[in-house]
């Protein structure tokens, strides 16, 4: 191979390497599998949250609502979080 | 019996009962195969870093494209503090992935569709990283509960919240690629039941979606373990660079 076929050959992957950088495809995907499960997991930890502390103080069912709702507002603090990830 | 769609699921011992105390240690079709792809991996990696050769064959072109895939995702998201972890998400990816694919195998068994599994290594990464979080910044690492700028009066509601969110990680992780990866196996099972039961006059229909969504499960079993991955990168960057 000579040097202007290999320095040829450098240029295209070189070229090829920044258009692979532009646009990440895989990892959009990626990214936008990840919201779903955001909201949930947080209402399901505010709820359980909840239900153990009224246990512990026999509040029954003051808390687990309390901490249901607080649940809810993580979630979607998660969600907008993860959202603002994904535009930058 | 293995019409059952959840049957592929099932847990069952192989070899003798090994019993310490009340624990059941004993070798079951789900240990098998975490050894088989840990064995693959460790077969697959050694081979391709024996031989170092400019121009490399197939199994040291995939073993460097693997490592390059990782460490460009480490540097990317975590930035140069999180190369001495390099090894660590190294592994764990690879687990991940290869279980997944080695769940794509005709009457194999997935690992990673069975929750435990997935909240354990959650787990383990959620306490790893709000260690590595106090090591570095003491009892500064609190201050990621507490947003700046946020009124004295809802203090306390914010701080509860930050809490729950931050207790949510670990949850999210191991639901995530659990649900992924039972949803899909069990999708494909049902539609592969429509096959049998509609025979050969219907069955082409049940069967072309089937051949879909095989394609579709790689390209999932493949996006979970990145997934799975990339977030351990994200919560370890939160560790590491704390900002908000």
């Amino acid at each position: 191979m000579g040097k202007e076929q290999l320095k040829d050959r450098l240029k295209n992957a070189r070229k090829k390497l920044k258009v692979e950088k532009e646009n990440p495809q895989t990892s959009n995907i990626g990214q936008a599998f990840k919201l779903s499960t955001e909201l949930v997991a947080a209402v399901l930890v505010g709820t359980i949250i909840g239900f153990i502390l009224d246990n512990w103080f026999d509040t029954k069912p003051w808390l687990i609502i309390i901490f249901f709702f607080v649940g809810v507002v993580a979630g979607i603090l998660n969600v907008i979080r993860s959202a603002k990830k994904l535009q930058n | 019996m293995a019409a059952n769609p959840m049957y592929q699921f099932n847990v069952y011992r192989i070899g003798p009962e090994i019993k310490i105390g009340e624990i059941d240690l004993s070798f079951t079709n789900a240990s098998l195969f975490m050894v088989i792809s840990s064995l693959a991996i460790l077969i697959i990696f050694n081979l391709g870093a024996q031989k170092k050769n400019i121009i490399p064959d197939k199994i040291q072109l995939l073993s460097e494209l693997s490592y390059t895939f990782v460490s460009k995702m480490i540097s990317d998201t975590a930035g140069s503090k999180a190369k001495p972890y390099f090894s660590f998400i190294f592994s764990l990816f690879m687990f991940v992935l290869f279980c997944n694919m080695f769940g794509m195998i005709p009457y194999s068994f997935t690992v990673t569709s069975h929750i435990i599994v997935t909240f354990v290594l959650a787990a383990f990464i959620f306490i790893g990283v709000t260690i590595i979080g106090f090591i570095k910044h003491g009892f500064g690492y609190l201050k990621l509960f507490v947003p700046s700028g946020v009124p004295a009066v809802l203090l306390p509601l914010i701080v509860v919240i930050e809490i729950i969110s931050y207790l949510s990680r670990p949850i999210s992780l191991s639901v995530r690629l659990f649900a992924n990866m039972m949803a899909g196996h069990t999708m494909m099972k049902v539609f592969g039941g429509f096959v049998v039961s509609l025979g050969i006059v219907g069955g082409w229909l049940p069967l072309s979606f089937s051949v879909a969504l095989t394609g579709l499960e790689i390209l999932v079993a493949f996006l979970q373990a990145y997934v799975f991955a990339i977030l351990t990168c994200i919560y370890l960057n939160d560790a590491l660079n704390l900002h908000h």
